[in-house]
């Protein structure tokens, strides 16, 4: 067996590398070494499905359909339904549960958290991408959001990345150096695996490029090639952006929710992302605009103009990091892949001026008037409604395994490319991107063993062939590929999907759809096709079997067990404080009281 | 009258010292911030848990059994621990380049309290 998955990666490599001295022609225009691309990874933070004017939305982001030109968009790619176990499966190639992260640390019960693959922190059973590129002789570096553990080892800097800067939590202001939820005392940023002050002028997204730049620039004359992370803040919560890109927006979204979703259905059907005559589900968190009042519908339209501000920001950032590329002549040997962690976020409140979120926006010393909303001092986010129409047509959104919090927009850019401004239709999945990187790179996959120690295999595949238009689909007809998270789960196996999404918003209940006809979800066809469903629930024991994935304690509901958590987080220290002093105390009031009496 | 007051100025800070201690075993990460040093790893970590918890143990159980016994004797080790951290803070700031730390000013402070309440407040040597 050893023989033979030593013999395939050989293979492989040798593929690789006669794919990248195809890319060493098309870039030189003629035969000649072939020079290895750079990789630029740029990952969005909760970017919906049609939030790129690329896959239909109506904000501006010109830099990324620039790119969307300039190479594929992916109209059928996946990712998981939150973030971490995004990232570790992004960064590895290997599914979430193997990886050690199935689900965030904040959101873990305690039961599932006994166990050494669920702590929510990337596993050292597994390789980064980024190790085995700068191992191959890349530079590595990355700026951003990171997620997946601050212990020993765990940091990016430890984790094969030669110089970074990294937010090690969910999320963190976008303005300042201050945590978002009360799970944090602070917004916990790292350089170079030590801790980090961020600078009095910050702004994730113009700061996360500039040090992209600075990193780059650094090395830019020993001629090696560099990978670089970009993982952005935007658009996690707090949604913040400058007032001037918040200034396009105002007046957009007076219309709310359910104009926004139609609209950008049928933009999305005019450029091919979705096929014609899509239905689309509304979903049951989604609230009825015309109830509002005319108050309420001013500030909703304002937090989602804040939240448009923020793509469009990033796209501009990125867009600097795009000119730096080409003044210093990199631009054209570079491989640009763009993606999102999730879908669309829909954890804001559906009420920001309710008692409770009140109470929680003053004791972070938020502000949530309308007037500055989403600027320093500031909290936003964008409720369920808007998020549904950021996710659409797609049903469900972020933590749920519909599509809403699945399926989100890819773009592999590069000026090599033989393939520009074409979409891709086949199924992919977030575990292909590591190895699409190593294919780029011409760098094998790790074997059973790396660096002496016993490693998980990659599972996902090289979607260059889909890139370079030689090939339909990468995963045969009856290949599956599973996912869970907390319960909720789904299977994928050719143009269908086997999905069960648990409260508070899903039933719990197994589905069927073809998710190529039918991305809305909309059309359940569990009682049409039950021997369909069978064999699919059977292929997805399998999985839960080969992924050693834990079943959800009873009762589990995501948002209660992070408050849970919080809480116990908290308070845990001053309530043990509390009781040992308690219990140091007590004999001497005793003897005390003895003595008086 | 004087001496009531006498006990529970002394009682106070012996509580602090208890929960600063028992702070120091169960979340050593803010007690070490709160002192100004960076939590160690290791063999360092295990000193600074041990060391730190029992100093501050014994300085608070020291005073409560000085009030609650009424023997003099008890007060005499967290007046000699609290004195000799004092002058160890002094040598380090004049020997070892380190920060005047104002906590040299609460220590003399408690220490010199002690002091009196040891005249003032026992039954018996």
């Amino acid at each position: 067996m050893g023989v033979i998955r030593t013999g395939l990666a050989a293979l492989a490599l040798l593929a690789s590398v006669t794919c990248l001295a195809d890319l060493g022609e098309n870039l030189s225009g003629q035969a000649a070494t072939p020079q290895r691309p750079n990789i630029l990874l740029v990952l969005a933070d909760d970017l919906g499905y049609t939030d790129l004017a690329s896959y239909g939305s109506e904000i501006n982001t010109p830099i990324l359909d620039a790119l969307a030109q300039q190479g594929v968009r992916f109209t059928n790619y996946h990712s998981a339904a939150n973030c971490a176990p995004a990232r570790a499966m992004l960064l590895t190639g290997v599914d979430a549960h193997l990886a050690g992260v199935p689900n965030i640390p904040e959101m873990l019960a305690p039961e599932q958290q006994r166990h050494a693959h669920y702590q929510g922190v990337l596993g050292t059973n597994v390789v980064t991408v980024a190790t085995l590129l700068e191992d191959a002789g890349y530079h590595t570096y990355m700026a951003g959001k990171w997620h997946l553990g601050t212990g020993p080892g765990q940091l990016p800097s430890e984790r094969g990345f030669e110089r970074t800067v990294a937010l090690a939590d969910s999320g963190a202001d976008n303005w300042e150096q201050r945590p978002y939820i009360p799970i944090y005392d602070k917004a916990n940023w790292y350089a170079d695996g030590k801790e980090y002050t961020l600078p009095e002028d910050f702004y994730s997204s113009r700061f996360l490029v500039d040090k992209t730049i600075e990193f780059i620039d650094s090395n830019i004359e020993d001629g090696k090639p560099f990978f670089a992370y970009l993982p952005f803040q935007a658009v996690h919560i707090p949604v913040q952006a400058p007032q001037d890109f918040i200034d396009r927006y105002m007046g957009v979204y007076d219309a709310g929710w359910d104009v926004l979703r139609e609209r950008r259905l049928t933009r999305a059907t005019e450029l091919g992302i979705v096929p014609e005559g899509v239905s689309a589900v509304r979903m049951s968190t989604t609230a009825d605009w015309e109830a509002l009042d005319a108050q309420r519908q001013r500030y909703e339209a304002k937090r989602m103009a804040v939240y448009a501000a923020m793509v469009e920001a990033m796209d501009f950032h990125l867009g600097r990091l795009l000119d730096y590329l080409k003044q210093s002549g990199q631009y054209d040997n570079t491989i640009i892949i763009f993606t999102s962690d999730n879908g669309a976020e829909a954890s804001g409140s559906v009420d920001p001026h309710s008692f409770v979120n009140r109470r929680l926006t003053d004791s972070l010393g938020y502000r949530i008037d309308y007037e500055t909303l989403g600027l320093k001092g500031s909290y936003s986010s964008i409720s369920p409604s808007f998020a549904s129409a950021a996710a659409s047509p797609l049903a469900y959104y972020k933590f749920y395994a519909g599509e809403g919090g699945m399926r989100v927009p890819l773009i592999i850019a590069g000026v090599g490319l033989p393939v520009q401004g074409e979409l891709v239709r086949a199924f992919s999945f977030v575990t292909d991107i590591t190895p699409t990187i190593l294919s780029f790179a011409g760098v094998a996959s790790p074997g059973p063993r790396y660096r002496g120690r016993p490693v998980e295999s990659i599972i996902g595949r090289d979607l260059q062939p889909l890139v370079r238009g030689s090939e339909e689909r990468v995963y045969g007809p009856e290949e599956t590929v599973g996912y869970e998270l907390a319960g909720h789960a789904a299977l994928f196996q050719g143009d269908y999907k086997i999905v069960r999404n648990r409260g508070p918003v899903g039933d719990g209940q197994w589905r069927l759809y073809n998710i190529v006809d039918d991305p809305g979800e909309a059309n359940d066809l569990a009682t049409a096709e039950p021997a369909r469903l069978q064999r699919m629930l059977l292929a997805y024991e399998r999985y839960v079997l080969e992924n050693k994935v834990l079943p959800v304690p009873p009762g589990y509901n995501h948002l209660n067990q992070l408050v849970t958590n919080t809480l116990y987080n908290r308070m845990r220290s001053p309530i043990l404080v509390g009781l040992l002093t308690l219990l140091v105390l007590i004999p001497f009031v005793v003897a005390h009281r003895r003595q008086d009496q | 009258m004087i001496n009531k007051i006498l006990s529970v100025l002394v009682v106070l800070p012996a509580i602090l010292f208890v929960v600063t201690g028992v702070r120091w075993l169960v979340d050593p990460a803010v007690s070490a911030t709160q002192l100004g040093m960076a939590l160690d790893q290791g063999l360092g970590l295990s000193s600074q848990v041990g060391d730190l918890s029992s100093f501050f143990l014994t300085l608070g159980i020291c005073i409560l059994l000085a009030v609650v016994t009424g023997r003099r004797m008890w007060y005499y080790p967290p007046i000699l621990l609290l004195s000799l951290a004092a002058i160890g803070r002094l040598i380090a700031w004049l020997v070892h380049d380190a920060a005047l730390a104002p906590q040299i000013g609460v220590e003399v402070l408690i220490a010199i309290l002690l002091f009196v309440a040891s005249r003032r407040l026992p039954r018996e040597a």
